[in-house]
This record gives C-alpha cells, sequence and structure tokens, in this order.
C-alpha cells in the first residue's frame, strides 16, 4: 500500500456536512480524504442539469439555516458563495384572490389587513415572539448533547453547559420554548390567526421533511427549526444560492480544496475496515483499502451503521436503536423547465411573486388532509407544494426568456401502498403539474420538461436511506441527546475511531452544516 | 349548620379530586365545606364503570371502613371481526399466552416483558405525579429536593430502561409498540389505551406518553371491576367522619375576590359564603374564566387559560338489558388495527362523528357501558340534538357485530353527549380530563407553565381538580397534591 492510501481522517459522503467536516479538520492540520459515492459533490445539496440549459437544485432548494460561523470559517463567500434573497411568499387562493407576504412590512401589513384585520394586527407580536423563541434555542444548535445516563466528566460538563444555557433564559422563554418543543403548529397557529391561508402557509413550515401533519405534537418544534435561518444576520430570512443549492457545496469543496482535502468522486465505500476493534479505514467497492486514524461518516444513520459496519461491531442494543430510528421520507419534488412562466390567475402577468415562493397551502385542513391520505399509504391527490422559479433570480439557469421552477411537495410516503414505480411517478408528477394548472391555467402548455423526484429517488440517487431530507424525521423521540441513538449523540459511536456527522446527529437536518462542524470539533477533541 | 360558621376552605365541586382535597383538609383539622352543584356527589365517576382510586389515598382516607370496595382484576379482551378474541389477563399469564400465540407466537414469549416495562414506567409515573412541579427557572431547595429524588428514580430504571421511558413519552402508540411486537391484532388492542379518553389517534405524537398514564391509572390494559360506583359515596362518608361538610344543589356562581385574595363563593341562589381559601375542582377554563373572570385576572394569564385545550370526543352509550347481553366480565374493545383506531380519530379532526369508533366496553349488572370515540364537541354541520341518535346507532351497531344477542336484550338507552357532559357534569368543551392530555399540557405545564403548583393569580384560590399535574382519571392525585401543598405553606 503506498502512502497516498493513508490518511488521518476519512470521510464517508461530500455532502455538505462531510465536506464541511474535512474542511474544520484539515484547518486543524489534517490529512483528510472524502470519499463520494457519485460522480458530484454535495448529496442533497446539488445542482443538476436534466435537460440541456435548464439548471435545477435538484433535491434541497433553498438556504437559510447554514451556519453564519461556517461561512465565515470556511470562507465560503471567497469561493463563490452567493445567496440571493427570496423576497416573498404568496398564496393563491381558490376564490382566486391570494395572500401576499412581500419583503416590505407596511405592505404585507397592508395586504394582510385586506383579509383579516385582527391577523395583521396579531402578526407583527407573532413574529416577535417567534423571532425570541429561535434566538433563545439557538444556542443548542451549537451544543454537544450530553449523555444523561452517564456520570463521567465529560458528560456531567456538558449537562453544566445545557444547565447554564437553561439558567440564561427568562422564565417565560423556558415555558415558550417548552411549549413549541411539544405542541402541534396547528394550535399554535390556531392561538394567534383565524385566517385560512396565512395559517395553512405558516403551518407548512411545521411539517417540511416530516411524516406529520400540522395537528400533529411536535410539529411548532420543527416549524420553529425552519425559523433559526439568518442571512447576513436577519433572522429568518431565505435565500437562494446563485447556481443553485450546488453552488453551496462547490463553494464548501472548493473551501475544503484549497486547505489541502483530498475528495474523490466516484469512489463509493464498501465497509469501514476495523483493526484490534477500532476503525482504522475504509475499503472501497473497487477493492482499494484505505487507511486513517480516523473515519467520519456522513450518510444517514442506516447507512453508517448497519451497512458500512458490519454487525458484530457494535452493541446489539445499539444496532436494534439504529433500526428503531425513524426515516419516512414524505416529500417530492417536480423540477419543471419551462417555455414561459407560470400565469396565476390571482395576480396575472409577470410580477414580483415570481420572485418569491409560491405556496399552495389554502389552509391547514388542507395540509392537514394531505397527511392523511400519506399515512394510510397513498401520495396526497391535494397536495402541499412550495415553488420557486430560480431562473427569475439566477438568469444563469435557464436559456433566455425560458425558466426552471422548483416544486417541493407534500406528502408523498416512501412506503407507498404496492410501492413506487413508474406508473406512480408519473401519476404524482400529473398530480403535481394538475394542482399548479388550478391556479396557473397555463402551465402544462408552457412545460418543456419535467424531472418528477419521489421519495424513493430520493434514496436511489441521494442515498439518504428512506428518502428523508432530514436524514431521520425531527420528531421530540429523535432530537438533541436521543439523536441519532441514546448515549450515542456526541457524534461519536460505539466503535472507537468512527465518528458520525451528518443530518442524522444533533441538531438535524437542513442545509445547516451544524453536525459536521460539531463532529469535526469532537474528532479534534479526542486527538490531543 | 350554622349561618355564621366560618369556613376555612371551601371546594368547589363533589368530585373524586374534590372530596380527596376536602379529606385531607378535613383531616388534617381544616373546617372544610364542599359545594356542589348536581343533586349529588361523584362527579362523573357515575359514568365509568371502571377505575380507582389510588391506594394509597384508599389506604389514607381508610376508605374501605366507609364502604369502598377494591376491585378486581378482570381481563381485556378485543374483539376481532374475524370473530376471535384476543384476551390479555392479568390473572392468568397461561391463558394470555395462549391467546396472544393465535397471533404471534413472538409476541407471546415477549408479553411478559413488555408487562414488566410498563409496570416500571407507570411506578416512575406515579413518582412524577407525586412530586410537585417547579416553577422555572427558580427552582427553590424545597422543590429541588423532590426533583432531584425524581431524576434519581428514573436514573434508577437503568440507562436502558430510562431512555425508552424518555422516547416513549413523545412516541406515538404506533411507533412505541412497533418496537415490542409485530402482531397487529396485539399492537392495536395496547393502543386503545393509548388513545383512550384523548382526542388522539394511534399515529400522534405524545400516545406513548398516555398509554403510560392509563396503564398507571388501569394497573395495566383492562380496568379492575366494582368498586368505582362506591368511591363517590366512600368518600363523602369519610369526609363526614372527619368532620366536613358536604352541600348539593349548590352551585357556585362566583368566586368572591377582595383586592385580588379569595374570600368566599356566592352559590347561584345569591347566598355567599366567606371562607379563607377556596379549592376548585372544576377545570380551570371553567375555574378562571367562568367563576373569577377575565377582568380580575392579568390579560396575559387569561389568555393563556382560553388557549388550554380542551376538546372532548368522547361519547357515553349506557345500556340497561334484561341481563341478556352476551358480554363476558372484563374490558371489552373494539380497536382492530392500528388504522382503524388513526381513522376513528381523523373524524374528530373534521369535526365528524367516527363511522367506525373505537369503542371501550364494561358491564356492571344488566348495564352495559360503552364508550365511544370519536363524536367530537364541536360538530361541523351538524348539531348535538340531532347527532345524539346516530352516536348511539353507530355504537350499538359496532357492537352488535360482535355480538349479535345485544341488541335483543337491550331495554333502555341513555346516551351521554360531550354537550351533555359540558351541560349535566360542567365539563368544559365535554372534555373528561379537565384538559387535553398532551405533551404541552404536562407535567410542569399542567394546566398552565408555571401554575402546576395549585395556587393561582389569585391568592387564596387553588386548583385541585383532573386539569392539574397528575389529573386525568379517577386517581385523586390532583386532590390529594392541592391539600398537601396548602398544609406545607
Amino acid at each position: 500500500m503506498t502512502s497516498s492510501n493513508q490518511y488521518d481522517a476519512i470521510v464517508i459522503g461530500a455532502g455538505h456536512n462531510g465536506l464541511i467536516a474535512a474542511a474544520y479538520l484539515a484547518r486543524a492540520g489534517k490529512k483528510v480524504a472524502v470519499l463520494e459515492r457519485r460522480d458530484v459533490v454535495g448529496g442533497a445539496a446539488v445542482t443538476a442539469e436534466p435537460f440541456p440549459g435548464y439548471r435545477f437544485s435538484q433535491f434541497s432548494y433553498v438556504v437559510s439555516l447554514l451556519r453564519p460561523e461556517i461561512i465565515r470559517d470556511l470562507e465560503l463567500p471567497r469561493h463563490g458563495l452567493k445567496i440571493l434573497p427570496l423576497p416573498s411568499t404568496v398564496t393563491p387562493m381558490d376564490n382566486g384572490d391570494y395572500l401576499a407576504a412581500w419583503d416590505d412590512h407596511d405592505l404585507t401589513r397592508q395586504e394582510l389587513y385586506r383579509h383579516s384585520p385582527r391577523d395583521a394586527e396579531a402578526s407583527d407580536e407573532y413574529g416577535r415572539v417567534m423571532a425570541r423563541a429561535a434566538k433563545a434555542i439557538k444556542p443548542i444548535l451549537g451544543l454537544v448533547p450530553p449523555d444523561p445516563s452517564s456520570l463521567s466528566l465529560r458528560d456531567m460538563m456538558r449537562m453544566l453547559k445545557v444547565g447554564q444555557y437553561a439558567k440564561s433564559l427568562s422564565e417565560k422563554e423556558l415555558y415558550q420554548i417548552a411549549k413549541l418543543l411539544t405542541m402541534s403548529a396547528a394550535d399554535l397557529l390556531n392561538d394567534w390567526f383565524e385566517f385560512d391561508p396565512l395559517k395553512g402557509t405558516k403551518s407548512a413550515s411545521g411539517i417540511i421533511g416530516t411524516f406529520l401533519g400540522p395537528s400533529s405534537p411536535g410539529t411548532a418544534y420543527v416549524l420553529l427549526h425552519h425559523y433559526m435561518g439568518e442571512i447576513d444576520g436577519a433572522f429568518r430570512a431565505w435565500g437562494f444560492c446563485k447556481n443553485g443549492n450546488g453552488g453551496v457545496s462547490a463553494a464548501i469543496a472548493s473551501s475544503a480544496h484549497a486547505l489541502g482535502v483530498e475528495i474523490r468522486t466516484n469512489a463509493p465505500v464498501q465497509q469501514v475496515i476495523v483493526k484490534g476493534g477500532r476503525a482504522a479505514g475504509v475499503a472501497l467497492a473497487n477493492g482499494d483499502e484505505l487507511q486513517a486514524k480516523v473515519v467520519i461518516s456522513a450518510a444517514d444513520p442506516k447507512r453508517s451503521f448497519l451497512q458500512f459496519v458490519e454487525e458484530k461491531h457494535l452493541p446489539g442494543e445499539f444496532v436494534q436503536q439504529i433500526r428503531n430510528f425513524r426515516v419516512r421520507g414524505s416529500s417530492g419534488k417536480v423540477n419543471i423547465a419551462l417555455s414561459e412562466l407560470p400565469d396565476f390567475s390571482c395576480l396575472p402577468g409577470e410580477g414580483p411573486l415570481h420572485r418569491g415562493a409560491i405556496s399552495i397551502s389554502p389552509s391547514m385542513e388542507y395540509i392537514e388532509r394531505a397527511y392523511d391520505e400519506a399515512k394510510y399509504g397513498q401520495f396526497a391527490k391535494n397536495p402541499y407544494i412550495d415553488m420557486i422559479i430560480p431562473s427569475m433570480i439566477d438568469r444563469d439557469m435557464a436559456p433566455p426568456g425560458h425558466h426552471v421552477m422548483s416544486c417541493f411537495v407534500q406528502y408523498a410516503p416512501y412506503d407507498i401502498e404496492g410501492g413506487w414505480d413508474d406508473a406512480k411517478r408519473e401519476a404524482f408528477g400529473e398530480t403535481v403539474i394538475s394542482t399548479i394548472e388550478r391556479y396557473a391555467p397555463n402551465i402544462r402548455r408552457a412545460i418543456v420538461g419535467k424531472q418528477v423526484i419521489t421519495p424513493k429517488d430520493i434514496e436511489a440517487i441521494a442515498g439518504i436511506t428512506g428518502g428523508n431530507i432530514f436524514h431521520g424525521e425531527l420528531l421530540l423521540h429523535q432530537l438533541f441527546f436521543l439523536r441519532p441513538a441514546p448515549q450515542w449523540a456526541d457524534f461519536r459511536t460505539p466503535l472507537p475511531g468512527y465518528y458520525f456527522g451528518a443530518s442524522g446527529a444533533h441538531p438535524g437536518g437542513g442545509v445547516m452544516g451544524a453536525a459536521g462542524k460539531l463532529a469535526a470539533m469532537e474528532v479534534l477533541k479526542d486527538w490531543k | 349548620m350554622s349561618a355564621n360558621k366560618r369556613w376555612d376552605t371551601i371546594i368547589v365541586g363533589a368530585g373524586h379530586n374534590g372530596l380527596v382535597a376536602a379529606n385531607y383538609l378535613a383531616k388534617a383539622g381544616r373546617k372544610v365545606l364542599v359545594l356542589e352543584a348536581r343533586d349529588r356527589a361523584g362527579g362523573q365517576l357515575e359514568l365509568h364503570a371502571g377505575g380507582q382510586l389510588r391506594p394509597d389515598i384508599v389506604r389514607e382516607l381508610d376508605l374501605t371502613r366507609h364502604g369502598l370496595v377494591a376491585g378486581t382484576p378482570a381481563p381485556y379482551i378485543s374483539l376481532l371481526p374475524d370473530g376471535r378474541r384476543l384476551v390479555l389477563s392479568a390473572a392468568d399469564a397461561a391463558a394470555t399466552r395462549g391467546s396472544i400465540e393465535q397471533f404471534s407466537a413472538k409476541d407471546a414469549q415477549r408479553w411478559p416483558e413488555f408487562v414488566a416495562f410498563m409496570d416500571r414506567t407507570a411506578a416512575f409515573l406515579d413518582a412524577a405525579y407525586r412530586t410537585p412541579m417547579p416553577r422555572l427557572p427558580h427552582v427553590s431547595l424545597a422543590e429541588g429536593l423532590p426533583l432531584a429524588k425524581l431524576a434519581w428514580t428514573l436514573r434508577r430504571l437503568g440507562g436502558k430502561d430510562m431512555f425508552r421511558v424518555i422516547r416513549a413519552m413523545s412516541m406515538s402508540t404506533i411507533e412505541f409498540t412497533e418496537e415490542w411486537f409485530e402482531s397487529e391484532e396485539l399492537k392495536a388492542a395496547i393502543a386503545a389505551v393509548g388513545i383512550h379518553g384523548f382526542t388522539l389517534g394511534s399515529m400522534s405524537a405524545g400516545t406513548g406518553y398516555t398509554l403510560m398514564h392509563n396503564w398507571l391509572n388501569r394497573g395495566g390494559l383492562g380496568h379492575r371491576t366494582g368498586g368505582t360506583a362506591q368511591i363517590g359515596d366512600a368518600l363523602v362518608a369519610a369526609l363526614k367522619a372527619n368532620g366536613g361538610e358536604l352541600r348539593t344543589s349548590s352551585g357556585v356562581q362566583q368566586i368572591l375576590l377582595h383586592r385580588s385574595r379569595a374570600t368566599g363563593v356566592r352559590l347561584n341562589s345569591g347566598e355567599e359564603i366567606p371562607a379563607s381559601t377556596v379549592f376548585s375542582a372544576a377545570d380551570p377554563r371553567r375555574t378562571l374564566l367562568g367563576l373569577v373572570g377575565a377582568p380580575d385576572l392579568p390579560t396575559e394569564f387569561v389568555w393563556h387559560v382560553q388557549s388550554i385545550k380542551m376538546r372532548g370526543s368522547v361519547a357515553k352509550v349506557l345500556l340497561r338489558t334484561d341481563g341478556a347481553h352476551g358480554l363476558p366480565a372484563g374490558t371489552l374493545v373494539v380497536a382492530p388495527t392500528l388504522k382503524y383506531l388513526e381513522r376513528a380519530f381523523d373524524a374528530a379532526k373534521y369535526g365528524e362523528i367516527a363511522q367506525h369508533p373505537y369503542l371501550e366496553v364494561t358491564t356492571a349488572g344488566d348495564v352495559v357501558s360503552i364508550h365511544m370515540q370519536s363524536a367530537p364537541y364541536k360538530l361541523r354541520g351538524a348539531d348535538w340534538v340531532d347527532a345524539r341518535a346516530d352516536v348511539e346507532r353507530i355504537a350499538i351497531e359496532t357492537l352488535a357485530e360482535h355480538l349479535p344477542v345485544l341488541k335483543a336484550s337491550i331495554r333502555d338507552v341513555r346516551t351521554i353527549t360531550p354537550r351533555d357532559l359540558e351541560r349535566d357534569y360542567a365539563l368544559t368543551e365535554g372534555d373528561l380530563n379537565h384538559g387535553q392530555l398532551i405533551l404541552d399540557q404536562m407535567f410542569f405545564m399542567r394546566p398552565l407553565p408555571g401554575w402546576s403548583n395549585h395556587a393561582t393569580p389569585v391568592d387564596g384560590l387553588y386548583l385541585c381538580g383532573n386539569g392539574m399535574h397528575g389529573g386525568a382519571g379517577i386517581s385523586g392525585g390532583p386532590g390529594r397534591n392541592a391539600a398537601q401543598a396548602l398544609l406545607k405553606v
């Protein structure tokens, strides 16, 4: 074996978390390799060109949660990261009217006032309360979860940190967080608002990526999770990455590369090599073996522990817990190439709505009923759809005059009755098109091409078991010190030398990067 | 009774919690008066064919001497569409094993381990319900010690059980039971207990917790039978022996305040009765917004009280039969599959009566008592005057599918809708639990964050009903806890 196959650390998977973990390790002077199964880096943050000239953020499609300190530490703007704001959200209504949230506070307020003076009054206060709660809970994102059953010094120190954090909060903040962690998005929003399209649109943040309806307890937390993003210090702002979300990955990869990380694509990992009870490297599918002092998996928990590591190297209890980890995919994606802009009957012609998000979420009940269908094994016949038209923000995404539209769709269950096949995928795509058609009648004739992605496809292409966009649902019993398994939430695993740093670890999913960074930091702590 | 007798404590409501609180206070030498709007004590007890007071309360109040009969364990029986029955009996391990084996040999083997785990979990929950919940984040030493003890109880379960308990709290029964069993029939039978009495489905997060809760109160899946009907009478007898007084047909109209301190109550009759402290066993919303009134409370507090989730979706159908109803003794359920239970709940979400409801059925002699879910308080496009007949029909038809002889045996039917529960039993929105037992309304958040220690913003007014920490069910825990809280002050 040549020394070129010897590393300090090997990272499995070049998704954003894997790349970030690798970059931080390289920054600390380690020799690091990232191994990617596919021919492109980025994992679920990739830009693809399924039709010549039309480029799409294939899976994840907006940015907000990416941690600002990571952007700073890895100098991502210097490496090409450019985030363009998504200024508005428009919800077309069934009566031909619409609800809009513009990037102008007064306009938004006026607009809401038109529908419900009461909600317009409540809206500012709600925004303040949620922003406060998000700010209050945010430090948790940077904490290594303690093992509450452990009496080790390390865990006691971590407990102390959690305690100190809790002490820093006021009584009101504590209760607010406790409530938000446990209640349903529907209960939360019903307490504040009355206007159905407003509640529907807001509740959507509470169900994205989960297999729950807005009235399920725990969805208020998912809603809050989506409130924790910031762009340039502006809380709750969502943006679109220049060149699509592949642009995020490209910037991180470029930064990692500059720091000396070796990135190998087309290098699927077969297995983690274990020597003397320690992870000692990996064997690739082509038979090559790479040696390393530590191995970090940025794949999902199921792959990381049930596929890459032989069962005999892990405690039975732990294996069982990983088997029990819930990874039910619930969302799909339809990427549409268009010859003209969709013309929404509620706001005809080209307008500012095309530069923001367009949300098919007329009410919470609409979304709840969509969930009901999915929980019994069908895709929703009337789905929640979040549309954006990246070519309106970044002209390079489509040929001149043409457009690309990204539609995030929920619910589409991974475990659809009878299993997914081409006919069901086609039917799912058709459901999405005909749903949009109700609000934008020209959509069908504008379609140049469409790519339909089911949870099964997310699994097959991005390598995420179950097709869950968070590598595991953000359920209460899968958060913090329980993510991915009790006693192993500190990015270490029962196999010494093997670490875990992806969305399936604390603090969970979205293009956030916190798990990758925290894992790298823990690796470095153990190094000393 | 002398009119000018000065009471230490007036207790609003002679349900089991009010009476338990009254007994503890009277026993401690307080002069106690219990006021009940109805013409008899016992509150909603008369609606339940199963349910027991907590054993330590029975013991401490010497209720056996006052006529309380201990319930006897009875089997829990799931009636299945193909005519088979899943019979789970705490008293007969061999029969239980044999019955589960019809569906899964593996599950039959796993069952004793599950029961042992649930019993340990229930013991922890029991300890939690006895521990006063603190106001965060400034936990005093007096609150901190019992809390530390509780944390130690949890730790002592061992790492494995401890995490199982923590996880199960926020899980759904579908997730929870899937980690234990493979048989749909068994999983559904267990899940049914998790949603019993709550507006939740087998897929709702938090039903793992409600399963533990009901397991604790029942001592397993099935109710002990007998004794529930005597709880009220025994508590009243004990109260008299302890020197307390009960006045029935004395509905309270208003809790009287002077400078935001409770000074007594005014009855519907106009009579005013002064007292140093007032306990309310009515639900928090009714007590605070109805009997005190929003103008006398802090605005934000009122807002929080208004948003307590009360959403009854249970109807009771009581059948008086000629005795030949054909029902075996025990707790019978119609809960064939997990999805069946979830669909029964779906109806409640949209204000509809479930066409295929979850039923739990118990018998006391000739009387068959059917608990039916979902029959939501807030109906959409219908009112409860018309819907009463639907509930009756659906409940009887659903049960008769399993017991063909039932229909011919019926002599009289009494249906209690959620509206009736509100009007006749003073249960706001027909919620048997005085507030849903959902994750954001439990422990230190029950009834409201910061107010789980029985006190209210009104000095001298305490809450002691099922809407409090440890409440929901017939345990009497909140009544005892509230009395202890006052006696400590």
